[in-house]
């Protein structure tokens, strides 16, 4: 099928707004996302059109602004590893530790709805 | 409750006169308040959700830098801090990180997959040590190799956490210019000396149902400590003892029947030979006076410190007692407030083959200067994998520090530099040696007890 958008940019790559690159494994665990997902190198003759937004794939998967300031929080450094823990059992560590992490992380946590394992979970 | 023991008064008189005891005359024993702190090195609380060993390096790295952090300034007052990725050459700075060594000779589990088999078989018993060892020192932000004479790789394993002085070369190495190590702990006070001796009876490498065990050496000791041998002096003595602890390796279970076929109820029977004899003899102990009991590696306990208590369905005869415990290894305990911390040995063998130093005395004095039990935990000695904790981060200062199934008895009382005093027992196997080592809690010094058998001609 051939690309809905009108521009030669439908061919390309393109760099995603945010700066965030793409995966290029597909997530195993999840199971309910839809394969409209599925990352490819070059072409989107194969995106739905729906994905394509203002004019550029949407490939930010499911995962809203709370997942990424969890993700940020995993990748944080001074908390220690992330893998092998829940994020709630790395919180309170690093409370226990004395290591001051933000209380807004353990309310987003607290709030249901997020994903309570690492990033890394199930993928490494 | 302490069980209390009368001794009786033996009659001189070789017709069979009927013993008495006689109240007056009988002697009680001494009795010591006993508090066991070992609820650190327990496992039951803890679920294995898929973590790795980063973890508890983490766990390490954060309890020990923050120590450190705090003691730099005291030692070292005009030296910036930084981390390892902050370093710039010629800058002389103090960074902590995690030792981690380079060594030639390790066992690697890859060596089998190695193209080129040499005659050297791959795994050599003893010391893996080579004059190319290199230290290297990571924290989270990085890693530098480290250079200099003042570091020795000899005396140092992987896992010890330190604090360095030096500046960065322009080789991008470390160099090193001196070393922080935390020093030994602080320690409570011991109480006002008390005028009455009490003693502490420690064994080690009983090794109960093995061929080199003599169960005779056993019996003897057995019967000492309880007050059935020897006249009204030597039960005056014994009488003294208030505590006997058993450093790990208590029995050896007849491994070769483990072969993997199905055991033939006769061989079920002997495999159960050596714990029945240990329970036996046991009960004659908890009979008498409070006992402690470790795991050892030989033991039917897990295999990764710490190890847990063995299960008191193993003595059916000794359990029955109150004055049995049943501890994990390591085992933390107070006698009349007096602080004992001991291991049976796995800590220090391991430093042994790793690091090199004068004596076993020298390795136990590491750790505590250290302030970690077991810092080759989990990379060459098995360890459970803890997420939040170090549980052989060693936070207060013992005052007497046993080490179980060591080759030799050696001991020796080390100070601190704030006052701190700790006598290090090493105590010998009693299965090749036949010694049990005497702690006096009065002045905290240490003599042996030795057993033999053999009958001399004259």
């Amino acid at each position: 099928m051939a690309a809905r958008s009108e521009n030669m940019k439908g061919f390309y790559r393109q760099r995603k707004k945010s700066g965030v690159t793409k995966k290029p494994l597909q997530p195993s665990s999840s199971s309910n996302k839809s394969p409209k997902h599925s990352p490819t190198f070059g072409s989107d003759v194969t995106h739905a059109p729906a994905l394509l937004s203002h004019g550029s794939p949407d490939l930010k998967d499911e995962y809203d602004e709370s997942e990424e300031v969890l993700r940020q929080f995993d990748l944080n450094m001074a908390y220690g590893p992330c893998l092998g823990m829940t994020r709630q059992a790395r919180w309170e560590r690093a409370r226990r530790l004395g290591l001051n992490p933000p209380y807004e992380i353990e309310r987003l946590l607290k709030a249901g709805k997020v994903e309570p394992q690492c990033l890394w979970d199930g993928r490494v | 409750m302490n069980s209390l023991v009368k001794f009786g008064r033996t009659s001189h008189l070789p017709a069979m006169e009927p013993m008495e005891i006689d109240p007056e005359k009988a002697l009680q024993r001494k009795q010591a308040t006993y508090s066991s702190l070992d609820d650190n090195f327990e496992i039951q609380k803890e679920t294995y959700r898929g973590q790795q060993y980063s973890q508890i390096y983490f766990a390490r790295l954060h309890l020990m830098r923050t120590l450190l952090y705090s003691l730099v300034p005291n030692r070292k007052p005009h030296l910036p801090v930084c981390t390892i990725l902050q370093l710039e050459e010629g800058k002389e700075c103090i960074i902590v990180g995690t030792l981690f060594k380079h060594m030639k000779l390790k066992p690697c589990v890859l060596d089998e997959y190695s193209k080129e088999r040499s005659a050297t078989p791959l795994v050599r018993p003893h010391n893996f040590m080579h004059t190319d060892d290199n230290l290297v020192l990571e924290d989270d932000s990085g890693r530098v190799k480290l250079a200099g004479s003042v570091l020795l790789p000899s005396a140092y394993v992987t896992g010890i956490v330190v604090a360095l002085h030096g500046k960065e070369t322009d080789a991008g190495d470390f160099l090193v210019q001196d070393v922080l190590e935390a020093g030994l702990p602080p320690q409570i006070e011991l109480p006002l000396k008390s005028s009455e001796d009490k003693y502490v009876v420690f064994v080690s490498g009983l090794s109960v149902g093995s061929s080199t065990s003599n169960p005779l050496h056993f019996q003897l000791l057995v019967d000492h400590i309880t007050g059935h041998l020897g006249d009204e002096k030597e039960q005056g003595i014994a009488a003294k003892i208030v505590h006997f602890v058993v450093a790990g390796d208590s029995i050896e279970i007849p491994r070769g029947l483990l072969n993997g076929q199905n055991l033939a109820s006769k061989d079920q029977s002997r495999l159960s030979e050596p714990i029945k004899e240990l329970d036996i003899l046991l009960t004659q102990i908890a009979a008498s006076l409070p006992l402690d009991i470790m795991p050892g590696p030989n033991d039917p306990a897990n295999f990764s410190l710490p190890q847990q208590p063995l299960h008191r369905c193993l003595f059916p005869g000794s359990s029955a007692y109150n004055t049995f415990r049943s501890c994990t290894n390591p085992h933390c305990f107070e006698l009349d407030n007096i602080r004992f911390l001991g291991t049976s040995g796995q800590n220090v063998n391991d430093l042994e083959k790793y690091s090199e130093a004068k004596d076993k005395i020298e390795f136990m004095e590491r750790t505590l200067r250290w302030r970690h039990l077991a810092p080759t935990a989990p990379n060459t000695l098995g360890c459970y994998p803890f997420t939040d904790r170090d549980p052989f981060f060693i936070e207060s200062c013992p005052h007497v520090y046993f080490v179980g199934n060591q080759n030799e008895y050696k001991t020796d009382l080390i100070k601190g530099s704030e006052g701190q005093f700790v006598r290090l027992i090493c105590i010998p196997q009693f299965c090749t040696t036949g010694i049990a080592v005497v702690l006096n809690l009065r002045n905290l010094e240490c003599h042996t007890l030795s057993f033999g058998t053999e009958f001399i001609s004259s």
